[in-house]
């Protein structure tokens, strides 16, 4: 038992990227102009500087945020500003440029993305952009978080938990309560994408996890003896056929995950135990039309945390997947009054902070960080279409400590972003918001409610 | 009161152009230099001779460079003219839209939008270059249509301010409780917007057309600066959480006090001005030390219960009997309960900020995620009032993301009685929706800004007849909408009885995703 009282805290430090994503704008200035350096004047960023010889030089694309002044005081309408079709390449249509730009800014400063101007975007849309969260208005106060001066907490356990608690007629317990792990935060790292994972990223992955206090997932075929020393934060993947195999990985671990297979479940649970009766259990497998009843039979046989993943390229194409996964697995559930047994984790299709509580007010109890923090360390989202020598995936031995605060960074954005909504919603805790779809607002309910023949 | 509506005359339209030399252009005319015989064509048949002032025949001394040729003022009316190019002798030109207009806006207001609102507010005027009333947004008040619009679909009339002008005035003090009723002559009034998020010259700016729209402009929550008391008849003063430069003397000066419980792009979070635009002005108003980043804690610590909230509305009615008492709120799940509980609690003007409101700097994930948008918020609170039995007996006053008079109109139709409009007013000053308005030296374009030198891009006269000419613009635009349906007032156009759409229609609306026969 601690007896120190210590206050989660992420640090945060700036870290600039190996390469810069290329700009949103591009400022061209024609050759009519007369160098009067009216830009110079109007641009308060610093676009358009005057060269040491006094003639005014090529802009700085990079410094230009689209005020459009230097275009309006050019009197010889020498200026143009345009959008960059390299930045507008970026991406695909789920991780768009827009958001490749926020996690770049979040996994640089580690700092919540703040812009002046009302939203900007869709009305709405599908997946996790078809809800709006609720908040606190007059009664039920909110919380400050933020500020620090009320305590949020947003720690979660992973593992079973008991439906009740037995005493015997000395009111002593009798039930033999399930060992359960906190971790300070409601994510975890999902392993990196198979197409060109390297052992550098994996490496700034467990540190990273490390320094977070919480998980990172590693295949156990690519476990290496580097990770010693951050075994404490790794989760191994393994094989429903290989747990023998890697018996002393299992040994050493405090979560193992098995890939869930045909198999008997009983039976993979009791070679786990017998190896390493303190581990938890964890089963992953792909969202299908059978995972609420297959969450369902391994919280009955046992298992501690049922983890389902959505492919991100299935996400891409259908962004209503991972509401939909999350809704279905969590009601089947609860209305097999198993939902509170076990710790469920979701994952694919994190790509911005407010993904995290809507996936857990859509019933999950944490969710699986993907393919985002490889977008921090620069992952173009091809899915290994690149040439291998050019992913930046790759990293150099000398790069592990920058890709670690990138990461770092973006989570600690990403909380505090978290405590932003908790503590609009008066929340004390993100474990009190799974599942609470009485605190979010459906775009398909309202528009249904409002304009739709719905009473 | 007939009499003080007959006193009201209408603000004069004056031409108030933009201040800068260069322009942001819908369209571009691109002249191939190697094939141009300069023999001038173009500028002849060019209805507004935009081809005149900017072939710079000088610049043909030096083939290197000089390939193009930008038109000037955004005059040019694109494809749908393209005289000059039929026309040129050598097929040297060629129109398109501008690199400029497509990087401008986004989808709530789009690149459309933003030029339409400074056309009207230039010259108080439409015109058919621009679409004017909706974004493209995809829902919301952007599929939301009059029934007349589905069946002319171009609707564009020139001149809308020569319509026949319809009486759009609305009350703002429906209690008969002995203050005064309040009158203004068109269903908007300017936004809360503080001393620190923008300028002293655009707070006057708004004072100034407010005046002379005989409405209202909002101090927001930064303080009462001292040149705003000349038109102390036409500022509502807001106390919200940080209480800064709120005190006795600011709220007796008022006739109407915004209690400011939830803004709609911040909801839940309180408001923080960064310490950058925290300059020794801005603090001595506000009664702090300079450079320092404020908050303005959520919520109010004396109002946990509608009870509380009773108590609170009691304590601004001691302080200023004769004020009315707006109360301004975002919308939650239960923004209905909210509603009543400020109804029972004495409120004569109810604020709805929908989620997608303006701000001068909040966090991104509540911009888009907290709270439901305005569309979704009216048609609730209006059915449970009318249910309650008591929407006669307040004002409600739609805010947060209404950008043009269509959206004040549909707001109207969808049960409000008014709109408080922040952001147009500010694209009538020149804004380009560019989000940088939170850091730094704040807006670049002298708008959202406390720089003592960027201020001056604004001239306090030339702003407030931009606002003035947006609004003669949005009233013309109103009183042909009233026309198109036969209604003597825009009182008439917010439904008595709940708003209930069948088949995506209700009274004058079609809303197209859900339209069937």
């Amino acid at each position: 038992m601690k007896t120190v009282y210590e206050k989660y805290h992420i640090t945060v430090k700036d870290a600039p990227p190996k390469i810069k994503l290329p700009p949103k704008f591009i400022v061209k200035r024609y050759n009519n102009c007369t160098n009067v350096q009216e830009c110079t004047q109007a641009c308060i960023y610093g676009v358009h500087e005057a060269s040491e010889g006094g003639q005014i030089a090529e802009p700085i694309q990079d410094l230009c945020r689209g005020c459009y002044m230097c275009v309006l005081k050019c009197p010889k309408g020498a200026i143009s500003i345009g959008v960059n079709p390299e930045f507008e390449r970026l991406g695909n249509s789920y991780f768009s440029p827009d958001r490749i730009r926020t996690v770049y800014f979040e996994a640089e400063t580690g700092r919540v993305p703040v812009s002046g101007a009302g939203y900007t975007g869709p009305f709405a849309g599908q997946g996790f952009d078809s809800i709006w969260f609720d908040f606190s208005e007059i009664v039920r106060p909110t919380r400050d978080g933020i500020h620090g001066r009320e305590y949020i907490s947003t720690s979660v356990d992973l593992g079973r938990r008991l439906e009740s608690l037995e005493f015997d007629e000395n009111e002593e317990l009798v039930s033999n309560v399930p060992k359960t792990i906190e971790i300070p935060i409601p994510m975890i790292f999902d392993a990196p994408l198979s197409c060109r994972t390297s052992l550098n990223l994996q490496l700034a992955l467990a540190k990273a996890a490390a320094r977070l206090k919480t998980f990172a997932i590693v295949n156990a075929r690519e476990y290496s003896s580097d990770f010693a020393h951050y075994k404490a934060n790794l989760i191994p993947r393994i094989d429903s056929d290989e747990i023998d195999e890697f018996a002393d990985l299992v040994k050493t671990s405090q979560i193992v995950e098995v890939e869930f297979s045909d198999g008997d479940i009983r039976d993979q649970l009791k070679k786990i135990r017998a190896t390493n009766p303190s581990a938890l259990v964890s089963f992953h497998f792909p969202y299908d039309k059978e995972a609420p009843e297959r969450a369902d039979a391994i919280a009955e046989m046992g298992g501690d945390i049922v983890h389902i993943h959505v492919d991100e390229g299935v996400v891409e194409r259908n962004p209503d997947i991972i509401k939909n996964a999350i809704r279905s697995v969590h009601s089947y559930l609860t209305d097999k009054r198993n939902r509170d047994k076990i710790t469920l984790i979701f994952s694919g299709g994190i790509a911005e902070a407010a993904h995290v509580p809507k996936s857990i007010i859509l019933g999950a109890n944490a969710v699986g960080v993907g393919i985002v923090y490889q977008i921090a360390l620069g992952c173009k989202v091809c899915y290994g279409t690149m040439h291998s020598q050019d992913c930046p995936m790759n990293l150099e031995d000398g790069e592990i400590e920058l890709a670690t605060q990138r990461i770092t960074n973006l989570i600690g954005a990403w909380r505090d972003q978290l405590l932003e909504v908790l503590g609009g919603m008066g929340l004390r805790e993100v474990r009190r918001q799974t599942g609470e779809v009485g605190r979010a607002m459906f775009y398909e309910d309202l528009e249904a409610k409002v304009f739709g023949d719905k009473e | 009161m007939m009499q003080k509506q007959l006193l009201f005359q209408m603000p004069k339209i004056k031409p108030a152009p933009s201040q800068y030399p260069g322009s942001i252009g819908k369209y571009e005319v691109i002249i191939d230099r190697s094939k141009c015989s300069m023999c001038g064509v173009c500028a002849e048949v060019c209805p507004s001779y935009i081809g005149a002032s900017t072939i710079d025949y000088e610049a043909y001394k030096k083939p290197s460079g000089y390939l193009r040729l930008t038109a000037p003022k955004a005059s040019c009316t694109g494809p749908s003219c393209k005289r000059c190019v039929n026309e040129c002798p050598s097929n040297a030109l060629s129109v398109k839209l501008s690199p400029q207009y497509i990087a401008l806006g986004d989808l709530r207001w789009t690149a459309d939008l933003i030029l339409s609102t400074w056309e009207q507010a230039e010259v108080a005027r439409i015109s058919k270059k621009y679409e004017y009333r909706i974004g493209d947004s995809g829902g919301g008040f952007d599929k939301l249509r009059f029934e007349f619009e589905l069946e002319h679909k171009e609707i564009y009339e020139d001149d809308l301010v020569d319509e026949e002008n319809r009486d759009t005035s609305i009350v703002l003090n429906k209690r008969k409780d002995g203050r005064p009723e309040t009158k203004i002559p068109m269903p908007v009034y300017g936004a809360d917007m503080s001393f620190g998020s923008v300028s002293l010259n655009v707070m006057l700016a708004r004072a100034k057309a407010a005046e002379a729209w005989n409405t209202f402009t909002s101090t927001g929550e930064g303080g009462y600066p001292d040149e705003l008391i000349q038109y102390k008849n036409h500022v509502i003063t807001q106390v919200a959480t940080g209480h800064f430069g709120v005190n006795a003397e600011t709220i007796k000066r008022t006739k109407i006090i915004v209690l400011k419980y939830a803004q709609g792009a911040k909801p839940g979070l309180g408001g923080h001005l960064l310490a950058d635009k925290v300059t020794p002005d801005v603090a001595k108003i506000r009664e702090v030390v300079p450079c320092i980043s404020l908050f303005s804690p959520f919520p109010f610590h004396n109002v946990y219960s509608v009870e509380d909230h009773y108590r609170h509305v009691q304590l601004m009615e001691d302080i200023n009997p004769q004020a009315l008492i707006s109360v301004k709120v975002s919308t939650p799940t239960d923004v209905d309960m909210v509603a009543i509980g400020s109804y029972y609690a004495g409120a004569h003007i109810l604020q709805i900020d929908g989620g997608y409101g303006g701000t001068g700097a909040a966090p991104d994930i509540a911009k888009k995620n907290i709270a439901m948008p305005v569309e979704y918020a009216l048609p609730i609170v209006h059915n449970y009032l009318v249910r309650e039995g008591v929407r006669d007996e307040i004002t409600i006053m739609a805010s947060g993301g209404i950008r043009t008079a269509f959206d004040v109109a549909k707001a109207i139709a969808l049960g409000a009685d008014g709109a408080v409009i922040g952001t147009a007013e500010l694209v009538a000053l020149g804004c380009k929706r560019c989000e940088n308005c939170e850091r730094g030296k704040g807006c670049p374009s002298g708008i959202a800004t406390t720089d003592p030198a960027l201020k001056y891009f604004i001239d306090i006269d030339w702003g407030s007849q931009r606002i003035i000419n947006l609004y003669s613009s949005w009233k013309g635009q109103w009183s042909h909408i009233l026309r198109k349906l036969n209604l003597e007032n825009i009182r008439e156009l917010r439904p008595n009885d709940e708003v209930k759409f069948r088949k995506g229609r209700f009274n004058h609306m079609v809303h197209l995703d859900h339209l069937r026969r």
